[in-house]
């Protein structure tokens, strides 16, 4: 005789069903908003912090429950009678919530992320209308009726034997999960090995490095937001090189210039005033290393514009990068004009959240410089304003045309002499000194842009002993981002790369 | 059925409602401290600028903010130690002046520019110099407000205490003058001829004998921000 599954223990799942997609709509909406701005109006309604996290963790039930649910159908069907109308909508909610699964752990496990990124989105479309189609319109039919038919009456032991299971299951995979990386292979290389920073890449030790390559995805200007890296990394005893290339159609130094115009010199920006700029920027690569691998850069990444308690709101809403756990991780900003021609990265890190400065109205949280004993890039505007700026120099030739204006090749900003016509643009960048010196300058670098493509070699010590780096060994997780023209739009992967030295 | 509708209908208008509000912006708040006062002496709020000087409300002090504009703020400029009589002359770096730099040369020059409207600049007391010592938010900052104190370098600054004995390596110099060292957070005794940096100060006067600036008018002018 064939057996059918108990109403109640339907209802239980049912009940876990709508927690785990209500959750992981919210949670997901709200990383959705990171690269999709329109979704800006319904922020207000939206969780914010570490969501990254949370999103895994309601996926890790929503497959339980799948599976579950699954089997126990195939053993002992649940028998309903649903209209028609409700059993195709059921249809609808049964393809939405595979697709949502199934792409979602793609985009997590570096599959095909691009295109499964995609169906993921229109996969979460699907469950919304689902939701609407059928929740609403049981609400609409049957009233308040319809919270006797979904809230449990006869609970048993064994529902909440089922419940428990499902969620220290859920907890023991989040955790695996969570932690879980990719693999780099780092090849050891004779000391004696010279390896030229130039962006080129010709020495015969790359070709035979292993490659990892993953795919980037949600930053701005990028095909679909979407960039593929590939990442190789070379050892000595001393130091680890890493060579470091994406697909970038168009090579980005247009970095905010400055714009005569009838009203005077102007900023060419779009979004600079919120600290979102995607227009007038440079092109930029990010690195970040942490002695952990949680996923979202071992959990440094906060959602939302006011997701840390007691700090400030933030200009785009978009969150900030700190580490609440008090750890530091260290990050790498290489930035095509600010810094390429010191051939240096930006040596920052992650750390707790910084004390806020009143005159100051950028906050930035935990993302931070490393001390410097001397040298710099500024900018060449003596105040931002939306309004206009007056520019701190001029350079020396007029007729000059360059990314970077040298300190010694300009001259101070005189109003008297400020002959240029309407339409003229100067650099934004002014390099006080031809590279930093001290913790800021340990990661020399070097970009090329060349056909489609920028090739970025880097190299570190392994172990500075700046408390503000991470020391590179077996186990070192690292995550990369792209930014294409974007001051903070970048791409990301979920989970981390970790290191594998053979020394 | 209707009722029911019509329900949906108000829940879904008060989401529509709730997401249309413009989302608040970044709140702008004061200084307990520190206010930005400009070259002809007004103030600005804390996100405004350019300013040249800065209104200490807990010394009643006015500070000169540097620069980096080649100009005699500018911060890269260094000084010896000189009031006049003691000290040693011209032994800093600046382009400002045909010869080398002293701490008086800046003080008369800044006086003569009647800098933010004062004219009684001078080398702040060591107390008052180190009053301005707080822990830096980042690394890459020094020792101070760096968000009012800007291009303040992560090196030494004269005070006006002066007649100081020197350390055991520098006593062959004779005394020296105070200087507090914002790289550190910490002040100590140099010899007149080291090249350091200098922030001048000036006292508010009282009331209304500048036409920009008095302690009066600053304080009005915060309480109606």
């Amino acid at each position: 005789m064939k057996t059918f599954m108990e109403r109640q223990t339907f209802i239980v799942l049912h009940i876990l069903a709508i927690v785990t997609i209500i959750g992981s709509m919210l949670t997901g909406f709200r990383i959705s908003l990171v690269s999709q701005d329109w979704l800006a109006a319904i922020s207000v309604l939206l969780p914010q912090g570490a969501i990254h996290t949370w999103h895994l963790g309601f996926a890790v039930g929503l497959t339980l429950l799948v599976i579950a649910y699954t089997g126990y159908s195939l053993r002992a069907p649940f028998r309903s009678y649903p209209s028609i109308y409700h059993k195709i909508i059921n249809y609808l909610g049964y393809i939405s919530i595979c697709l949502i699964v199934l792409s979602g752990w793609a985009v997590w496990a570096n599959f095909h992320s691009h295109y499964a990124r995609s169906i993921h989105q229109v996969a979460m479309w699907l469950m919304v209308s689902y939701f609407v189609l059928h929740a609403w319109i049981y609400i609409l039919q049957k009233g308040r009726g319809v919270f006797g038919a979904i809230l449990p009456k006869r609970l048993k032991l064994m529902h909440g034997a089922i419940t428990l299971c499902l969620v220290i299951l859920g907890l023991f995979i989040h955790t695996f999960t969570v932690n879980t990386s990719h693999q780099l292979e780092v090849q050891t290389m004779a000391d004696t090995v010279f390896i030229e920073i130039d962006g080129k890449a010709t020495e015969a030790q790359w070709q035979s490095a292993p490659t990892y390559t993953v795919t980037t995805i949600g930053g701005a200007n990028f095909d679909n937001g979407s960039t593929e890296v590939s990442i190789k990394a070379l050892a000595n005893q001393y130091e680890t090189y890493f060579l470091i290339s994406w697909q970038d159609k168009s090579k980005s130094t247009n970095h905010l210039p400055l714009l005569k115009t009838d009203n005077g010199w102007q900023v060419q920006e779009n979004g600079f005033y919120r600290f979102d700029e995607r227009t007038f920027y440079e092109d930029k690569f990010a690195v970040m290393l942490s002695d952990g691998c949680e996923i979202a850069g071992d959990n440094t990444y906060h959602s939302g514009s006011k997701p840390i308690k007691n700090k400030p709101k933030n200009w785009h809403g978009k969150g900030y990068h700190a580490s609440l756990d008090g750890k530091v991780r260290d990050l790498w900003h290489w930035k095509a004009v600010r810094t390429n021609d010191m051939y240096l990265a930006d040596d920052n890190f992650i750390g707790p959240p910084s004390e806020h400065l009143k005159g100051k109205r950028r906050y930035s949280a935990g993302y931070q410089a490393d001390g410097k004993e001397s040298g710099a890039y500024v900018m060449n505007w003596q105040w931002y304003s939306s309004q206009g700026v007056s520019p701190k120099r001029l350079p020396m030739d007029p007729q000059s045309h360059q990314a970077v204006l040298p300190w010694f090749g300009s001259k101070p900003y005189q109003h008297q002499q400020d002959t240029y016509p309407i339409g003229t643009l100067l650099p934004s960048v002014l390099y006080r000194s031809n590279r930093f010196e001290g913790d800021r300058a340990d990661v020399r670098a070097r970009g090329e842009w060349h056909d489609g493509r920028w090739t970025l070699e880097l190299v570190r010590k392994h172990n500075t002993q700046s408390k503000y780096d991470i020391p590179l060994q077996t186990g070192t997780c690292m995550w990369v981002s792209a930014f294409d023209h974007a001051q903070i739009a970048h791409t990301r992967h979920i989970k981390a790369i970790k290191l594998r030295y053979a020394l | 059925m209707i009722q029911r509708l019509l329900i949906s209908a108000f829940i879904i208008a008060v989401f529509i409602g709730i997401c249309l509000v413009p989302p608040a912006q970044p709140k702008l708040s004061q200084h307990p401290r520190f206010t930005k006062i400009t070259q002809d002496g007004k103030t600005l709020s804390p996100w405004q600028g350019p300013w040249a000087c800065v209104h200490d409300t807990q010394n009643q002090l006015l500070w000169e903010v540097k620069t980096d504009n080649e100009t005699i703020h500018d911060g890269y400029w260094t000084y010896s130690w000189f009031n006049g009589a003691q000290g040693k002359e011209n032994f800093g770096d600046c382009y400002f002046e045909p010869n080398r730099c002293d701490t008086q040369d800046l003080i008369r020059r800044t006086n003569e520019q009647a800098l933010c409207g004062l004219t009684q600049w001078r080398l702040p007391s060591a107390q008052e110099l180190s009053s301005l010592i707080q822990d830096p938010a980042s690394p890459a900052y020094p020792y101070i407000a760096n968000d009012f104190f800007v291009h303040i370098k992560k090196g030494d600054y004269w005070s006006a205490d002066h007649s100081q004995p020197l350390s055991k390596q520098y006593r062959q110099g004779g005394d020296g003058a105070t200087a507090i060292n914002f790289h550190f957070g910490k002040s100590y005794t140099l010899p007149y001829r080291n090249a350091a940096f200098v922030m001048l100060v000036a006292d508010l006067p009282a009331a209304n004998t500048s036409p920009q600036l008095s302690r009066r008018e600053l304080i009005t002018q915060q309480k109606q921000e």
